[in-house]
């Protein structure tokens, strides 16, 4: 793939025949792809391709806290490490964690954590690795779904899943799913995440000026739009255990021609 | 095959050294085989180049990113390439988070040498301007999945890397660096191909491209950098010795295994096309 060298703002993010920049309607999410148990070491992991974002998550826990003091004796903890590959952006970026990092990981520990029974598991810790390989725009809302699939992955009991996806304002209309030049060029950016058992929103964050009858639009757009990429987190779940159960009913009808 | 992921037990310890005095290896790997390499190159759509290396169960995916620069004043009219490496907690819980461990430094810079001493990368083709501005290329690997031997996996994936980049082309005039929209690619930036292997020692038995559990159990290792009839970077690890015999040996054996390596990994095959 090849990137042209200027990294420069178009003037319109529409094109002539309505659509945006890269083809899709106001309400069309980009391309999405999950995969569950990627990473062999991990206790769970999750791997997704969101448009040109490819990101891996990896879940490692319940174990010891390091450092101690963070343990808390009554309940578990969640730690999230959110962290960006130096060539996932259009200028290297420095290997060593930034201030923006820092929040974002801080910011998805805190939309997730409502959906764990962290009372069960006093003194633990649940340590999720997130990396993000490539990113155009929408990072923070691909994390948390992955995140959150990662968890799912490993088994942790969770009351549901949780599903986050931006929403945003481009030349004055509200799209959804920004991707990496709608999100810099744009007008507002809306980030929300979804907890799928109280239905109910855990992260929300918004840049940008909106009056209050577009912020009802968005909301609603936004739920819509989570409920696409809630199947397809459902199915990435589903699709682990048909395949194992396929090469199980393999195995047992080869043995079963041996006898 | 046994599923480790921190601990090796004395009984399992035994077990692989047994089998390796028969010549067995717990995978049914002869002593001198490699695992199965799987390489895809160009997927990450920000970076000039990158590629995803699967050696057995080990996982790096590698970045390159470029920047203009002055040269070194020793070197005025040579590019530089700075090779990196993160051992991402992500892949294994015997890695840690924080800055670069010795291990994480050694993966990067013994993967560094092998190409550096080997002529590989093309540095004077990397200048802009003599003492004014040349490239700086950072190959960056990121450890997706540890499985041992990271080394071997490193390099193939640095060297990938390399190979599917593409650079844009940038002309000295006097307003500065003027892009031409052609890009420096394959031939360009690199030259020879330097590959690495590496080899595991527990007791008196040696064997290429140690897994996990070997690596865990190894006394030492050797790492031997070769290009097509030359060697050109050793690196030797952990409290085991090696005899002068052995030395030789693995040296022929590395220059005789890496020109079969190389064949069948036909890496000249990642060079991307631009319309």
């Amino acid at each position: 793939m090849v990137l042209i060298i200027k990294d420069e703002y178009p003037d319109k993010l529409f094109r002539e025949d309505g659509k945006r920049l890269d083809g899709r309607e106001k309400t069309e999410l980009r391309p999405l792809k999950m995969e569950v148990g990627v990473i062999k070491n991990a206790d769970g992991s999750a791997y997704l391709e969101w448009g040109n974002n490819k990101i891996f998550a990896a879940v490692y826990g319940p174990r010891e806290v390091h450092p101690h003091h963070l343990a808390k004796p009554d309940r578990g903890v969640l730690r999230i490490f959110y962290r960006m590959a130096t060539y996932s952006v259009f200028d290297r970026k420095r290997p060593a964690p930034g201030r923006r990092e820092k929040e974002i990981s801080m910011i998805i520990s805190d939309c997730i954590e409502p959906v764990l029974f962290l009372e069960l598991y006093p003194g633990t810790a649940f340590e999720v690795f997130i990396e993000v390989i490539d990113a155009d725009g929408g990072t923070r809302c691909a994390s948390t779904t992955v995140a959150s699939l990662a968890l799912a992955d490993a088994g942790v009991p969770m009351k549901s899943l949780v599903t986050a996806v931006a929403v945003g304002k481009i030349d004055g209309e509200i799209v959804v799913d920004l991707s990496g030049i709608e999100d810099k060029a744009g007008d507002a950016d809306l980030p929300l995440a979804i907890t799928w058992f109280n239905d109910e929103l855990s992260l929300l964050q918004f840049d940008g000026s909106m009056d209050a009858d577009e912020f009802d639009t968005c909301l609603k757009l936004g739920k819509e739009a989570a409920e696409k990429i809630y199947q397809i987190q459902l199915d990435a779940l589903r699709s682990k255990y048909i395949s194992i159960q396929e090469s199980v009913n393999q195995s047992s009808n080869t043995s079963g021609g041996d006898e | 095959m046994m599923d480790v992921k921190r601990v090796i037990s004395t009984i399992e310890r035994k077990y692989i050294v047994n089998n390796l005095k028969k010549e067995e290896r717990i995978d049914g790997r002869g002593l001198w085989e490699f695992r199965e390499f799987q390489i895809s190159t160009d997927m990450v759509a920000s970076a000039e180049g990158s590629a995803d290396v699967s050696l057995g169960e080990s996982r790096i995916i590698t970045g390159l990113k470029y920047d203009i620069g002055e040269p070194f004043p020793d070197l005025p009219d040579e590019g530089v390439c700075t090779i990196m490496a993160e051992l991402l907690p992500l892949a294994s819980p015997l890695f840690e988070r924080g800055p670069p461990d010795e291990q994480s430094i050694e993966l990067a810079r013994v993967v560094d040498r092998g190409i550096r001493h080997a002529d590989c990368v093309q540095t004077k083709k990397l200048c802009i301007k003599e003492k004014e501005a040349v490239y700086i290329l950072f190959v960056d690997m990121y450890v997706i999945n540890h499985g041992g031997n990271l080394i071997d996996c490193g390099g193939v994936s640095a060297l990938a890397t390399l190979i599917s980049a593409h650079v844009p082309e940038g002309k000295y005039t006097e307003n500065g660096i003027e892009w031409t929209g052609n890009y420096l690619m394959g031939e360009d930036i690199v030259n020879e191909l330097p590959l690495v292997l590496t080899y595991g020692k527990i007791e008196d038995m040696v064997f290429l491209d140690p897994c996990l559990p070997e690596e865990l159990v190894c006394d030492g290792r050797l790492s031997i950098s070769v290009t097509e009839d030359k060697i050109t970077s050793i690196q030797k690890s952990g409290s085991a010795t090696f005899s002068m015999d052995e030395i030789q040996m693995l040296g022929k054996k590395s220059i005789e295994i890496g020109k079969e390596l190389r064949n069948k990994l036909d890496l000249w095959q990642y060079k991307v096309k631009i319309e």
